[in-house]
């Protein structure tokens, strides 16, 4: 999986899953005070993650997350893992 | 102290408002249908039901939107409705010390306890839940939803006893208000269709199982064909003032909720029976300070089972003998559980102030079981002032109440 699809994939989520409009879906906004994201989202926004893009994200690494690329990251780190594995 | 009914609203199968719900119900119509795939659920042995015309909900913010499951959205709009009606300040944070909000259903979300419950097995445990998923099978996910959507800050009650719960709601509304707790009560019921409500009932044989293919023909409240309930979903609400608030708000009040009386009897948890409905009709007559007399209108609970509908008829003759119009709105609606108590209030009220009296749909023939009573088979010009209306549930839980002209 490219970084590409992956951020198509993440983007894909926030606009389906939360209705955050594609323009504000830039690398540095923050989810909480930039895209109006809070706790109870992040969780679901978790459980989205593991059954779209088929990852496990620990919920102690979905703590230092703050902007979307960190999420970028994050899931791209996992996807690299997984795939070196198989 | 006199309590007023000030606000109504629906989210209903036969109809998203009051006035659309009440124009469907003039004009004789049925929301029952075929279930699309409900033959596929082993056991299950009744395909029909009635589900609500599509609704918009997203006028509702997503951070309020994101726990709320059907029964949350239906009840949210009906309570936007019936608030709007009675022009109540509610909401937005502000602090309101003497409003209750009292919602309830029967239980949370059946569709959601099915995939929760459904992935926990299949997981071997909570992996893999979204965090918003508990907040639609809450006992009270209704209430505190509506609360998070209209930023109501104030009391609140959940009552729950499956097909009476809004008239509990409304009865302890009263109660409240009488007592003086309370100014305001916002009171209703709501629950969603889904097939395990429909299995409930199919299973203590109860549902209507013999119109699969003539879905339009069920159920038969009184009827010597009538075979079962059907269920329903919705959203029912009113807006419930003191005398005292209302005139100094100025409000138009749309009728008197003269009282009611709910008794659990103790008894049994599926059949009911006529000296346990006559306690709480002849305990409504009397907490209310009405008598028999001056009932000119009965809307009965009459859901279309066998046993229950001749015992409520036994139970209404033995009150009001041939003398006072009787009918069930449930071949209409179907059996929409926890709000049906409040829509057929809503109706009642609509039916009082345009001087029509709704009859029973599908009775066309009355079962001998079912006689003593003035069924009303036609639609009738009917001037009312006092109307008596009356719901029972599983567990015993027995209601009936009094609404009245308001001369308004």
């Amino acid at each position: 999986m490219t970084n590409q699809d992956i951020i198509a994939r993440v983007n894909a989520i926030m606009s389906e899953g939360f209705e955050i409009p594609a323009d504000q879906l830039k690398p540095e906004a923050t989810l909480f005070d930039d895209l109006g994201l809070d706790s109870l989202d992040a969780v679901d926004m978790l459980v989205s993650l593991e059954d779209n893009v088929g990852i496990r994200v620990d919920s102690e690494q979905l703590k230092t997350v703050r902007t979307m690329q960190d999420i970028y990251n994050l899931v791209g780190n996992l996807v690299a893992k997984s795939e070196a594995t198989h | 102290m006199k309590v007023y009914i000030t606000g109504m609203g629906t989210v209903s199968s036969l109809g998203n408002t009051v006035p659309e719900m009440f124009s469907s119900l003039l004009e004789n119509k049925t929301a029952v249908r075929r279930m699309e795939g409900w033959e596929n659920y082993k056991g299950l042995n009744s395909y029909v039901g009635a589900t609500v015309p599509q609704y918009d909900i997203m006028r509702v913010p997503r951070t309020a939107r994101r726990t709320m499951s059907p029964m949350s959205e239906m009840a949210t709009l009906a309570t936007m409705e019936a608030i709007r009606q009675a022009d109540v300040s509610i909401g937005n944070g502000q602090s309101t010390p003497r409003v209750l909000m009292c919602l309830g259903s029967t239980t949370g979300s059946p569709e959601n306890f099915e995939t929760y419950f459904k992935k926990i097995i299949e997981r071997g445990g909570p992996e893999g839940q979204m965090g918003t998923t508990f907040f639609k099978v809450m006992n009270h996910s209704v209430n505190a939803n509506v609360a998070a959507a209209l930023g109501f800050k104030g009391a609140a009650l959940s009552p729950s006893s499956a097909c009476s719960t809004s008239a509990q709601s409304m009865i302890m509304g009263w109660e409240l208000i009488q007592s003086g707790m309370y100014d305001i009560v916002i009171a209703g019921g709501a629950d969603e269709l889904h097939y395990t409500s429909t299995s409930v009932f199919d299973i203590v044989m109860a549902a209507s199982r013999g119109y699969n293919d003539r879905p339009t023909e069920t159920p038969r409240p009184f009827d010597v064909k009538r075979d079962g309930l059907v269920v329903a979903e919705g959203a029912s609400v009113i807006v419930m003032e003191s005398e005292a608030s209302a005139k100094a708000r100025g409000i138009r009040r749309l009728a008197e909720f003269c009282g009611g009386a709910y008794i659990c009897d103790g008894a049994h948890m599926s059949q009911s029976n006529k000296f346990n409905m006559l306690d709480v009709m002849k305990a409504t007559l009397e907490r209310a300070k009405i008598n028999a007399e001056d009932i000119q209108y009965v809307n009965a609970h009459a859901t279309g089972t066998v046993q229950g509908d001749a015992e409520e008829a036994q139970a209404i003759s033995e009150i009001f003998g041939k003398n006072v119009p009787v009918s069930s709105l449930k071949g209409h609606f179907g059996h929409s559980l926890a709000a049906c108590g409040t829509l057929e209030v809503i109706s009642s009220v609509q039916m009082m102030n345009e001087q029509v009296l709704i009859p029973t749909r599908n009775l066309t023939e009355i079962d001998p079981a079912c006689t003593g009573i003035f069924h009303l088979q036609e639609k009738k010009s009917f001037p009312t002032t006092k109307v008596m209306s009356n719901n029972f549930a599983f567990g015993g839980m027995n209601t009936s109440l009094i609404i009245g002209a308001s001369g308004d």
